[in-house]
Order: C-alpha cells, then structure tokens, then sequence
C-alpha cells in the first residue's frame, strides 16, 4: 500500500518526521518513531521483520557511537556522578546517549520507509513534473541510478580478468590492497559512462530551455492526502505525549 | 539566349562537404576531406576498415562534434538543407534518430516504457500521444507488454539494444542513423533488427555502419565506402561495388558479403549472375534448371567457395588429451545466481569448439566457468586452468605500453634481448608494432581487441583459451588474422573455446560446437551439422549460416 501513495507525499511526511527526531530529543519519541516506521513497513507494505531488523543494524552501530562517546567522554559529569554515587546507567551522560542511539536508528528506519516504498524513477519524475527540478538534473540522476550498478559489473569484469592472470578464482569480497587497485580504473569507467550518457541525452533531444512533458508522473489521490493527514496527526500526538510527560 | 531554369536541387537529409575532422593533438585528420550525401528515401551503407572516421563521420551530422566532443571541423555538415551548426544537437533529434553500437550510450538507466518516451518528452508532445506511440514501437520491436515497467538495468544486453532501437523508432524522425546496431545480437535479433531498420515502406532514409553484411545488403540502396586515409574511395550500388571494387575492399580489409565470394568463384568459371547477387541464393538461383554440362562446370566452383568458409579440416583432434572437463555442473556469473544446470562438457587438446547461443543465454558464463575461473554452483571441474579474451578487451590490460602488456604476458624467465625480440615478434604478428609505445586505452577497438588476444596467447601459460566474441570491433583483415592464429593455436595443441554470434565465424573455424539456451546445454555435435537443423536453430534464436544454400545446393545437385 505504501508503494502505491505519491512519492512527494511521502517524501514531505518522511522529512517532517525527521526533523522533529532531530529537533525532539526524547528517547520515547525516537521509540516511537522506530515502531511506527517499522509497523507500518510490516503492516502496510508486508516488509519482513527480519529484513527491518538487519537494516536496523548499520543504525543502530552508528548509533552505538553516540551512545559510547556520551558515556565514556563526559568527563565534567564524572566527578558529578562519583560525588551524587549514582550509577553510569541512571547518569544524564547515558540518557543523553541513549537517545542519541534510538535517535540514529529512527532517522534509520523512516529514511528505510521511504527508500524501501518508493521507486526512485516515480521520485525523479515526480519532482521533475510537480516541483520543477530541472530535467538535466533529474535525468543526471537517472543516469548516477544506473552507474551504480554498472560500476559493480565493471568491478567484477575487472576482477575476473586479474584473477585469471593469478590463476585462480576471484574471492568472492576484495581485500584492501584489490579495492585501492580497482579505484582508478573504475574511476575512469564512470567518467567515460558519465559522457556518453550525456551525448546520448543530447541525441535524443534533451534541451535545457525546452518545454518538456513528463509521462507517467505520479498524480496525487484521496489516499496521499489521507496518508498525509494521518501521518502528521500521529506525528502531533507524539509529540504532545512527550512534552505533557 | 536565356537558360533553360534550372531544376531545383532535392532537399537532401544529409549531406557533408568537403568536411574534414581532426582531433585535439592528432597529427592527422581522423576522417576527410569528405563529400556524402543521403537522398530522400535512401539507404545507405557505410563501410570502411578500422580506424577509418566511419563513428566521427556520423556524430559530426548533428553537431556532436565538435558542440560535445571537441574536435577542428572544416567544410559543412546540412540536414535537410540547413546547416548543422545552426542548432544545438538537440534541436535535431526530431530529424536525426541515432542508434549507437553499445546500448548503454542511448539508455539512461530508466523503465523500459519511460526509456522509449524519453525523446518524445522532449519534443512536448501531448501524454496520450507519446504512450500510443510509445505502444506502437514496443509492438514493432516485438518488446513483450511485461516488459514495460521493467528497469533496463535488469536486461541482457541484446535486450536492451532492442529497447533502445524501440526508443530510436518511436522518434519517427526521417533519418535514421545507425553505427554498428547489431555488433552484440544473437542472429535472430540482428535480422529483426535489420528487417525493422530497412523497412522500405516508410520512406524513411537510413545511413547505418555495420560489418554484419549478410541479411542486411539486399535492403541497401548505395554503399560508401572510407578509405585508410578517411577519404571516400568508392561509392555506388552495393552489388556493383562488391564486384567491382572487389579487390580494393580486400586491400583494405573491408568486410565483405559471403555472396561476393560465391560471385568470384563462378566469375572464374565463366557462369556468374548477370546481375551481381546480395545472397548465396541470388548468386546460385540462375543455376536452377541449368543443363548437366553447367552444372558440371559451376560445381568445382560452388565447392572451392564452400571449402573456404566452412569447417576447415584441422586434423583428427579426437583422440586429444582432455584439457579441462566439466561434469554435472551448475554455472553462474561471479556473485550471481545459477544460469546454467547440469552442463556436462569436455574439450581436447587441439580442438576448436564453439560456444553458440542467443543472448543472455549463458555462453560467457559457461566459458569461463570451463575456464575454472568461475566456481560452480554444484558439480565439478578438472584440468588445467583456462585464459580468457574478455569481451571488453580493456578489462585485461595493465600495462602502462603495448609492448609493456606484450612483455608481462610473457612473464620474466629468459634474457632481456630474448624477451625483447619475442616481443617484436608478437607485436609484428598482430600488426601492432606501430603502436608499441602507445598505452593501450588510446587503441581504436580492434587494435585493443588484438593486443588483448596477442598478450593472452603470447608464452604458453594456457593449455586452455577461452575467447569471448573475437571479431567485435574488428574489420575483415583483423578477423583474417584472428582466425589464422586460432588455427596456428590449435595445431600446436591449445584448446580453444569461441564464444560467438556469428554462425559463418563458428561454422568456418569450429570442428564441433554447443548451443546453450534453456538453462543449459541444448545440442552439442559438429558445428555444420548443428547449425543444418532449423528447429535448433529457431529454439536458440540462432540463424543458419549465411554460406548454407551453397551448402544444401552441393548435397541437392548431384555430381555428374
């Protein structure tokens, strides 16, 4: 179901919802915030929780850095805590960091909702025709879309070929010295892909004046007004359960 | 006394004169001084040996070079009787469709369906229009209604050639302009693509480079052809050029069809065509019916042209060694699922196999897994490992020179001036010593093409070669020479796999072959025997080879 609401829509609510992460710095929000995204992947778009929990993973080891910095380098609240003989866990410095933590993996999860829901060629064309991003610049981000792709080809392509002149079959990640190696070349593919899709964007008529229709834009319906409506209302409950508690 | 008026010249579509290239810090003009036109309705088709200009001539049509590709330009490019330069490229894409070699330079990564609206956005054509017509060319191609919102990223590179001929069609522009279409098609596709291209009923006029001759030239109203220099050095009706100017193609390595061949043969024996053919058919339809003592006559002739493009005997390799042995085997591409179940396949030394298959139907995966580079999924590998020519010859070059990349082929051992005179040897075998010092990114495609095959088999590091599409990017003369080196390979007892597309290629060099379609192998038998069933064929979206009517007629028409 959220694959099928307006890019924009969910873009606009996905923001929002970030910004109030960063702005209210409460660890039950940033909780709250990680179940409603996580419920509404499970719920609505049938998103494995496994795979919501192994996303949270990169998150939340970001996250873990604020929280050990917080503890481990407030040195002004140390002598505090030692004098008041309270504990590390019930200290300001680890409440601190542990809403940094959750708020790392909330931001996380809402970015994880909107990137698992949305195709990114619906985004594009969808700012293209509703907010007037210049099509040389949403079509250089098609083109960077398929460079990523093209990139990890042109790697693996590169790889065979050394492996073959050592003899032996690739390993399936490169090591560090294999990654540094692989740089330049690499480098060089992206820059000669990079203009030839510029010539070819040319060849068939891309202009930068040019009036331009775009097919297929995503129209807003009922749904996304709903989706939105809902979204901020459940954002402005939040927010009052946190500040009145 | 008054002249007569004078009739007023056609709008020619496109139209270079006196128009010269030179390239930044190139001592010579890439292409020209160059006068060509193509007139309303015509195709025509340019050829012309590696090297030649042909790609700079046509990017110089709409102003690519030098508005995006800096470059002199002296002389004038017209399209339809306006100069070039007097709009952006881009305002010319409503009169100038262009298909490029590699699918990649004409797609930007997006939906099939927004990939062949793309130029018609850009003309601000209504939405109801741009998907009817977006419709109609999905049709045209053939592209199946699934297809639509898949990504391009997620097709083979066949299929996406065939999108992005959907999307140059879909401009309906009134020239159409096509460098080297169906370099990396299966032969199915490269027919359909050829039959869509040519379509004479839509007046559209059509200027395509193409080494794939065969199939093609019978569509073609005139060819040009560019000489070494970047000259035009002949132009006129395909089937006067290819039997007049026959030698002067030769001399410049130039493709030709297997037709003109057959056509030198009977010219020899008194009894070619009146008209000169564009096929094997043409070129034996006047023998149907024909009384005993011609018959008697034309068949020496029809054999000498057979011996020498078809399977050329390669001694008895049959009781070779086994060099490498696949057996029960799962292939797969590095890190990708399996494409391939079950593949049980041997290869001996000395022989010359052949790998056939449309595309994406795993040919690539099972060479290299044959090769012992890829693991297997399930099954097992014996023997030696393999070397591969890749199918970008730039993945393999890591040397800063050519003789640089010649010379780590060869590996360490031995004295300096032996390495040294080896070396020379190499490169002169490959005709590359004139680029020795050059790095090898700054080749044309068939000079990185060879020096890829040249460092591979330089030394005798692999009992086993693998060579993945040899004749991309080359002209007649480069893929002369590959094939004398793959049979010099053979006789010393390599083992030698070719990936290919094309059938005359595999038919010519290869003694026994596989077809790989369906997840797996398909048939496997001698390549002529394979390649004489048309059911098999059609199944894997191959085509016979050009050289078979000749063929079929030697085993039809008894010897008297």
């Amino acid at each position: 179901m959220l694959t099928a609401l307006h890019p924009l829509g969910k873009l606009v609510v996905c923001m929002a919802w970030i910004a109030a992460a960063i702005l209210v710095f409460d660890a039950r929000f940033q909780l709250a915030t990680i179940v409603i995204a996580s419920l509404a992947l499970v719920v609505l778009d049938r998103t494995s929780p496994i795979l919501i929990l192994a996303l949270m993973v990169p998150f939340a080891l970001f996250g873990f850095g604020f929280l050990t910095t917080s503890v481990l380098f407030r040195q002004d609240s140390d002598f505090a805590l030692r004098i008041a003989g309270e504990s590390v866990l019930n200290s300001p410095a680890f409440s601190a960091g542990v809403t940094l933590f959750l708020r790392a993996i909330a931001c996380g999860m809402v970015s994880a909702l909107f990137a698992l829901t949305t195709d990114p060629g619906a985004l594009i064309r969808a700012l293209m025709a509703q907010w007037r991003l210049p099509p040389r610049i949403g079509y250089s981000l098609f083109s960077a879309m398929q460079l990523v792709p093209d990139l990890a080809a042109e790697a693996q392509q590169i790889r065979l070929a050394r492996a073959m002149k050592r003899g032996r079959p690739p390993r399936r990640f490169p090591g560090p010295v294999e990654l540094v190696s692989l740089v330049i070349p690499l480098l060089a593919f992206a820059i000669r892909r990079a203009g030839r899709a510029a010539i070819a964007m040319e060849t068939r008529g891309l202009a930068p004046d040019a009036p331009r229709t775009v097919v297929s834009a995503p129209r807003l319906h009922g749904r996304d007004l709903a989706f939105i409506a809902i979204a901020f209302a459940a954002l402005a409950l939040c927010i009052s359960w946190v500040r009145m508690g | 006394m008054p002249s007569e008026p004078r009739a007023p010249e056609p709008i020619r579509p496109a139209h270079w004169q006196q128009l010269s290239i030179r390239y930044p810090f190139a001592d010579r003009p890439a292409v020209g001084p160059v006068d060509l036109s193509v007139e309303p309705g015509e195709r025509v088709l340019l050829l012309g040996p590696s090297g030649s200009g042909k790609s700079t001539l046509l990017l110089s049509l709409t102003g690519l070079i030098p508005h995006s590709i800096p470059a002199v330009v002296e002389g004038s490019v017209r399209l339809f009787g306006v100069p070039a330069d007097a709009r952006k490229p881009s305002a010319w894409a409503t009169t100038v469709a262009q298909f490029f070699q590699d699918a990649d330079q004409t797609l930007c990564g997006m939906r099939v369906e927004d990939e062949i609206a793309f130029a018609l956005e850009n003309r601000a054509l209504p939405e109801d229009v741009i998907l009817r017509k977006v419709a109609e060319a999905m049709r045209r191609v053939g592209l199946p209604e699934a297809w639509r919102r898949r990504r391009t990223t997620t097709l083979s590179g066949g299929e996406k050639q065939l999108v992005a001929l959907a999307a140059a069609l879909a401009q309906e522009a009134p020239l159409f302009v096509a460098d080297e279409p169906t370099a990396h098609l299966a032969p199915e596709a490269a027919g359909r693509l050829h039959r869509l291209l040519m379509n004479a009923g839509e007046g559209r006029s059509v200027l395509i480079v193409d080494h794939r001759l065969d199939g093609l030239i019978a569509a073609v109203d005139r060819v040009a052809v560019l000489g070494r220099d970047g000259t035009i050095v002949a132009a006129g009706p395909p089937g006067a050029i290819f039997r007049k100017k026959r030698d002067l193609l030769d001399r410049l390595g130039i493709w030709r069809p297997l037709a003109s061949f057959l056509d030198a043969e009977l010219e020899k024996v008194g009894l070619a065509p009146a008209d000169p053919p564009l096929s094997v058919d043409d070129a034996l339809r006047h023998l149907a019916g024909a009384p005993p003592e011609v018959v008697r006559k034309a068949r020496p002739a029809i054999a000498a042209f057979v011996a020498a493009h078809a399977a050329r005997p390669h001694g008895d390799r049959a009781g070779g060694a086994t060099v490498a042995r696949l057996e029960a085997a799962d292939c797969a591409p590095f890190l990708g699922p399996t494409v391939l179940h079950d593949v049980t396949l041997d290869i001996r030394a000395g022989e010359i196999l052949g790998i056939l298959g449309a595309n994406g139907a795993g040919k690539s995966t099972l060479g290299a897994s044959l090769a012992g580079l890829l693991k297997l999924k399930r099954g097992r590998r014996e023997g030696a490992p393999g070397g591969i020519a890749f199918q970008k010859p730039e993945h393999q070059f890591v040397a800063g020179t050519v003789q640089e990349e010649i010379a780590t082929s060869l590996g360490g051992s031995g004295a300096r001036a032996d390495q040294a005179r080896q070396v020379e040897g190499i490169l002169a075998a490959w005709d590359l010593a004139g680029f020795r010092d050059r790095h090898p990114f700054e080749l044309s495609q068939g000079q990185k093409r060879r020096l890829a095959l040249a460092a591979l088999t330089a030394g005798d590091r692999w009992p086993l070669l693998i060579l993945d599409e040899p004749l991309a990017g080359l002209d007649a003369h480069g893929a002369a020479m590959v094939a004398q080196h793959v049979e010099a390979l053979s006789r010393s007892g390599r083992a030698i796999a070719i990936v290919t597309h094309d059938m005359d290629f595999a038919l010519s060099l290869c003694t026994r072959s596989v077809i790989v379609g369906d997840g797996g192998i398909i048939a496997e038998g001698p390549t002529a025997q394979l390649l004489s069933q048309p059911s098999l064929l059609k199944r894997a979206g191959l085509a016979e080879p050009a050289i078979a009517p000749a063929m079929c007629w030697l085993d039809r028409v008894p010897a008297c």
